[in-house]
């Protein structure tokens, strides 16, 4: 365990890993595109979804940590609550909020 | 996971993976089916995101009063049933998993292939309509 791995594949199988955390940082910017449109005309439905971004990079860094193999419920629950909370958003705003030339 | 058994809150069971029960998988299925869920949180994210497009972005149809709405609003709804399904689904492949059961087929392709359609079609009525009747 103290000395490095010769072999990529006995540190990281199948670089597991690795590709988690490039999902979760995926996932990250996917959200980060989202507030940054959002941003443009509902700044306070903008900035928290960037936050969320942040938070679900930072999440993912974790998921490289050694010894971080376990489920980990809470982490995931967070980002189906984020989608959640932005298609509640996304409904305001298309049912209230001025789109481009009135209804129809 | 530590308070007290009896008590449980009603956000208890969402979270809680019966840790006791089964053995703990191999890390490589656990982040295979992490890996699973982020994919499909982020399709959920972009149903909701086409949603509102559609609602905010696309020129009115004439003639069809709240006729984005009409294929906005269950793209957006979709995209929320994909989050919570996904996590659910991942929830119960994670248990089958400790206990070594197989895993259970996602509803998922079949109830996104299935909505799309119908939206689709929809979408396609409503441009012919507003045509129409222009």
């Amino acid at each position: 365990m103290t000395e490095p791995a010769d072999d990529i594949e006995d540190a990281d199988p199948g670089l597991a890993r690795e590709r988690t955390e490039l999902a979760w940082t995926r996932t990250a910017i996917s959200f980060a595109a989202l507030g940054g449109v959002i941003l443009k005309s509902h700044t306070y439905a903008g900035i928290p979804i960037l936050v969320v971004s942040a938070v679900i990079w930072q999440l993912g860094r974790l998921a490289r940590a050694p010894g971080q193999g376990h489920a980990r419920p809470r982490h995931l629950l967070l980002i189906t609550v984020a989608i959640t909370g932005v298609s509640l958003a996304a409904l305001v705003i298309s049912f209230l909020g001025s789109g481009l030339g009135g209804f129809g | 996971m530590s308070q007290p058994r009896g008590r449980s809150r009603w956000w208890a069971s969402a979270i809680e993976l019966d840790s006791a029960d089964g053995t703990e998988p191999d890390a490589r299925f656990t982040f295979a089916n992490e890996r699973t869920f982020l994919a499909w949180s982020r399709t959920a994210l972009a149903l909701v995101v086409a949603g509102l497009a559609i609602v905010q972005l696309l020129p009115p149809f004439p003639g069809v009063p709240w006729g984005r709405h009409i294929i906005g609003t269950p793209l957006i709804l979709l995209g929320s049933a994909v989050a919570v399904i996904s996590y659910l689904e991942w929830q119960s492949s994670q248990r089958a998993l400790r206990r070594g059961e197989p895993l259970t087929r996602s509803r998922l392709p079949q109830l996104l292939t299935v909505t799309i359609t119908v939206i689709g079609l929809v979408a396609a009525a409503l441009a012919l309509f507003s045509a129409v009747t222009r």
